[in-house]
């Protein structure tokens, strides 16, 4: 008898091992603020629908501190299994020979996987050669917020926005005229938003179809059309109408609080800013320089990269929570409460069918943005670079210099294509696989 | 010169200083000699590839004309920094030696400050300073009569503005160690200065700047060191060494090119540079300092 | 009479202004961490402080476990500057009242070492944490920052300049340069013990890319990871009201350290000397 209860209990300590043995997996990310809440419940709802399963989040830092620890931690054998990387350190990873390609993932699992139900730009920025190497999670793109009601104040009609910068500049001046603000447009992230006005006139910002079918080794923006953008920004800024906004987003505060009229900024500001400012929000597309062809917008923000060197349970609990983040509802969960864009269009149809864009058009002028652009060829979906980051900044710099006056806009422009073609004869040297 | 003044302990001054020496060599010295190391080499970021380039990083420091650059804008921002630091807060610190009322509360609020988290610090102050609603901007338009404080696309504005916010950072540390220098000047020999018929000015000079200079030179080298090497982050936070690279003092492009742009080699070769530099300057200032002490005995 | 009251007037009135200048920032954080989120965005600034205090601080509070935040920065910020003070006390000892073989060699070695930038001995050093095993634990925190270039140097300026009457009189009664050390050194190093440890206290409170780098659980982060948390992640609007609430609670520690202190190091200690 007490032989048998042994026995019984033994298999009853084996079995529930088994069944209570969870696979964890670590995830660094770099969300803060009221993102860093919606990032929890959606883990906490999967680690609840998924037994046998944990993810356990971390916040990392910025996306630059993310990303260096994330190499400190390779280096040594510490790596998380899944790691959130910016935009622009998507070809630094590619190169890394740290991480599995998320499009193999399911051929590893003998599943078939749809990867049409991704968002197509931000599945294209992803891609390389058609394969899908980082799972897309918060993509953002640029477009115009304005202040309807200093418009209606300046005697300008609230639902008609500049659709061009030649507009814009017409727009500007009868705001200035009209004394209700005394600068009235503003944008941080300059970097990103001369890259916007590139792809978003299908012209190519790097060559080599910008970085995508081969690394870049030269960068196109102090050509004439880049010239012509900051030029025009220049000119803007001289007339008083434009307010260089500053590395980051500090633009957000002059928008927020009625000092500027129209603001260039992400569309996941978009919630944030209608909470915190006190009159009427209204959006519109980025505006177009007229006679330039069409192209897209640019994504921005972030993706999801899997580790190397995991074993193969780690990979299988990584794959369903990929799987999980890209169910309709979840899409829609995080894009509610972040204001980036669902990854997959199944929610995007969703949210039309309940009305969401009714309740406030302001939300569809993002996804209108960026489903109607081209997506067909390289310039349109945006630039990859080796070393992207310190391109940017040069980007910056070169930018600040125009707007300050201390250089012209093309002696700036050039100045910092020479430093940015130098830089990407390094990385192919140094870096590139 | 140290003197021995326990003669016959030969073991003794070891023991004591073993334990700090063991923490340096093992955290500090053995980093070191990697970093050194690394500054001959450019490295991939995830570093699957190790280019021997021997002394190419250097040459390119070298001639990069944005180097001179940084070398001119942080020389200029350290003095701002080490002069208006220490005169103020030494300032501040006679006047909070002083016999009058509330004493305690006037130095934990201008020490308090020190606490402040750096991240949240340089945020507040570029709040403060964000040309279309910041404070600062809206005080000096009223004062000036329109002056429009545009640190984002003034250059001389932005250093100006971010050598205040560095000083005004360190200010609680440099007053704390004042007040306490402060301490151990005898009363006796500020009574005699009185006797002796010596207005508040001269005592300053005579008595009180000559037995503060322990604590001078500790907060000289303190500050030099901060200046040269702790401020990355206040500069990542307020302008990332902008507009164009007006703000861009040499540790802050040595932390963006190391963890930023993942570019370890390059990065490493500019901090030894410093290195040498500041290496050079603060066994100068300890060599004058040692011997003025020694002097003032 | 006049002059006396003109002249603490004056010392008043430079305090205020020095007071209100220095310490505006931190004011600027105590209001914005009463306010309403759109509150927060107006302009001009508002100043008057609003209601909202408890509930912003609540938020903060939980939204990043700051209990558990605040006692790691607790336990890392003491041990560090109690260590620190008690390593340098001795070091400093050493190279100003002895002389020994290569003596000025390792003086040199200590203040030099920290003249390499952080951002370069990071990865190095977080590969030395790897070696041992130290990742993610109290050890990485704390023990490279146990020596202290800054202590060293403090205590070292200081003892130049203790009279050699006070270690012979003490050779004389006998006593041993131990009983010395601290029977007569530290007292009369009082002041100086006192500010080093409200300094290293705050320096290791402030702290916020080492241990990001070093620690991977939530269970050992510290303080300002749980600030940058708050912050916001580009393009978002950033919750001033709560960030500030967070930055409030953050700097209690540091100021309780303070005010425990602060007559440690702003009193005067009379010399004993002709006793």
């Amino acid at each position: 008898m007490k032989r048998i209860f042994g026995i019984a209990a033994l298999a009853l300590v084996v079995i529930s091992g088994w069944a209570f043995a969870q696979v964890e997996i670590t995830w660094w990310h770099a969300m803060s603020g009221a993102r860093l809440g919606v990032v929890e419940s959606i883990v906490d709802e999967f680690n609840a629908t998924h037994p046998g399963i944990v993810v356990k989040p971390l916040f990392t830092g910025s996306y630059a501190e993310t990303l260096t620890k994330f190499i400190a931690a390779y280096r040594t054998g510490t790596a998380p299994n899944l790691v959130q990387v910016y935009e622009v350190g998507t070809q630094t990873m590619i190169d890394s020979g740290a991480i599995i390609p998320v499009y193999q993932l399911p051929e590893m699992f003998g599943e078939e996987w749809d990867w049409g139900q991704y968002i197509i730009p931000i599945l294209n920025y992803y891609s390389v050669d058609g394969n899908l190497w980082s799972m897309p999670f918060n993509s953002s793109t640029a477009m115009l917020y304005y202040n309807k009601d200093l418009f209606a104040k300046a005697g300008l009609d609230p639902n008609k926005p500049p659709t061009t910068w030649a507009e814009v500049e017409e727009v500007g001046k009868k705001l200035l005229e009209s004394g209700v603000v005394e600068h009235v447009l503003s944008f941080g992230w300059p970097g990103w938003i001369f890259e916007q006005m590139h792809a978003y006139h299908n012209q190519l910002f790097a060559n080599n179809d910008n970085g995508r079918s081969g690394l870049a080794t030269k960068v196109l923006f102090n050509q004439d059309f880049g010239v012509m953008v900051l030029n025009t920004w220049t000119r803007l800024a001289q007339e008083g109408i434009f307010l260089y906004g500053g590395p980051e987003y500090s633009a957000n505060q002059a928008f927020i609080s009625g000092q500027i009229a129209m603001l260039i900024q992400s569309t996941s500001s978009l919630a944030g800013i209608e909470k915190a400012s006190d009159f009427e929000v209204g959006t519109s597309f980025l505006p177009r320089f007229e006679g330039y062809p069409m192209g897209n917008s640019v994504i921005g923000g972030a993706s999801l990269w899997v580790t190397k060197g995991q074993s193969e349970a780690e990979l299988k609990a990584v794959w369903e929570f990929l799987k999980f983040l890209g169910r309709t509802e979840i899409a829609i969960q995080w894009h509610k409460g972040t204001g980036y864009f669902p990854t997959v269009n199944s929610a995007v149809k969703a949210l039309l069918d309940e009305g969401w864009f009714s309740k406030d058009q302001n939300f569809l002028t993002a996804f209108l943005q960026i489903l109607s652009g081209r997506r067909d060829t390289a310039a349109a979906a945006g630039v990859r670079l080796g070393p992207f980051v310190e391109i940017r900044e040069l980007e910056r710099a070169a930018i600040e210099k125009a707007v300050s006056g201390v250089m012209s806009p093309k002696e700036a422009l050039d100045e910092a294509a020479q430093k940015a073609n130098q830089l990407l004869e390094e990385y192919a040297k140094v870096a590139g696989s | 010169m140290p003197q021995d003044r326990f003669p016959g302990h030969r073991l003794l001054p070891y023991l004591l200083v073993f334990p700090s020496l063991a923490v340096i060599v093992v955290f500090l010295i053995i980093p070191f000699i990697q970093s050194v190391k690394m500054s001959f080499y450019k490295m991939s970021p995830f570093g699957t590839r190790l280019i021997y380039v021997g002394f190419d990083n250097y040459r390119q420091l070298f001639s990069s004309p944005d180097y001179l650059h940084s070398v001119v804008i942080t020389l200029i921002f350290s003095v701002f920094v080490i002069l208006v630091g220490l005169g103020l807060s030494l300032a501040i610190a006679l006047a909070l030696n002083q016999r009058i009322r509330g004493k305690g509360f006037y130095q934990v609020a201008l020490i308090w400050t020190y606490a402040l988290s750096p991240a949240v610090a340089g945020t507040i102050w570029a709040l403060m300073f964000a040309p279309a609603t910041g404070i600062m901007p809206y005080i000096i338009s009223k004062l000036s009569g329109g002056y429009k404080l545009n640190w984002m696309t003034n250059p001389t504005v932005a250093l100006l503005v971010v050598s205040a916010a560095a000083t005004w950072k360190m200010l609680g540390y440099n007053i704390v160690f004042y007040i306490a220098g402060l301490q151990n000047v005898p009363g006796e020999l500020l009574e005699a200065a009185r006797v002796d018929g010596a207005g508040p000015w001269q005592t300053f000079w005579r008595v009180t700047f000559p037995m503060l200079s322990p604590t001078t030179t500790f907060l000289l080298f303190v500050n030099m060191l901060y200046a040269f090497f702790q401020v990355f982050g206040l500069i990542d936070i307020m302008t990332r060494g902008g507009p164009g690279n007006a703000t861009e003092i040499l540790v802050y492009k040595l932390y963006r090119d190391g963890f930023i742009h993942l570019k370890s080699g390059y990065a490493a070769a500019q901090s030894f540079v410093i290195f040498i530099v500041i290496a050079v300057l603060a066994v100068l200032q300890l060599r004058v300092a040692t011997r003025k002490a020694v002097y003032a005995r | 009479m006049k002059r006396k009251t003109l002249y603490q007037l004056f010392i008043h009135g430079f305090l205020i202004l020095s007071v209100f200048i220095i310490a505006f920032p931190v004011l600027y954080a105590l209001i914005t961490s009463t306010l309403s989120f759109s509150d927060a965005f107006s302009y001009p600034p508002k100043l008057v402080p609003g209601r909202h205090f408890f509930e912003n601080a609540a938020e903060a509070w939980n939204r990043v476990h700051m209990g558990r935040l605040m006692f790691n920065s607790a336990v890392v910020s003491v041990s560090v500057a109690v260590v620190k003070i008690i390593l340098s006390l001795m070091a400093a000892f050493a190279y100003t009242h002895f002389r020994f073989r290569g003596q000025g060699l390792l003086f040199a070695l200590c203040m030099v070492t920290q003249m390499l930038p952080l951002p370069v001995r990071i990865v190095p050093t977080f590969e030395l944490m790897r070696a041992f095993g130290w990742i993610d634990t109290y050890w990485a925190l704390t023990v490279p920052f146990f020596a202290s270039t800054t202590g060293i140097l403090l205590f070292r300026q200081f003892f130049l300049t203790v009279p050699r009457d006070l270690s012979d009189a003490a050779r004389v009664d006998g006593a041993g340069p131990m009983r010395y050390f601290f029977q007569i050194l530290i007292p009369i190093s009082k002041t100086n013990i006192a500010a080093l440890f409200v300094i290293e206290f705050i320096f290791m409170w402030s702290q916020y890319l080492w241990p990001l780098i070093v620690t991977n659980s939530r269970e050992m982060r510290v303080v300002q990871i749980g600030l940058k948390m708050l912050l916001a992640s580009e393009q978002q609007a950033p919750e001033w009201n709560v960030i500030m609430a967070g930055t409030v609670i953050a700097m209690l520690p540091p100021l309780i350290v303070l005010i425990i202190f602060r007559r440690s190091f702003a009193q005067g200690i009379a010399m004993q000397t002709e006793k």
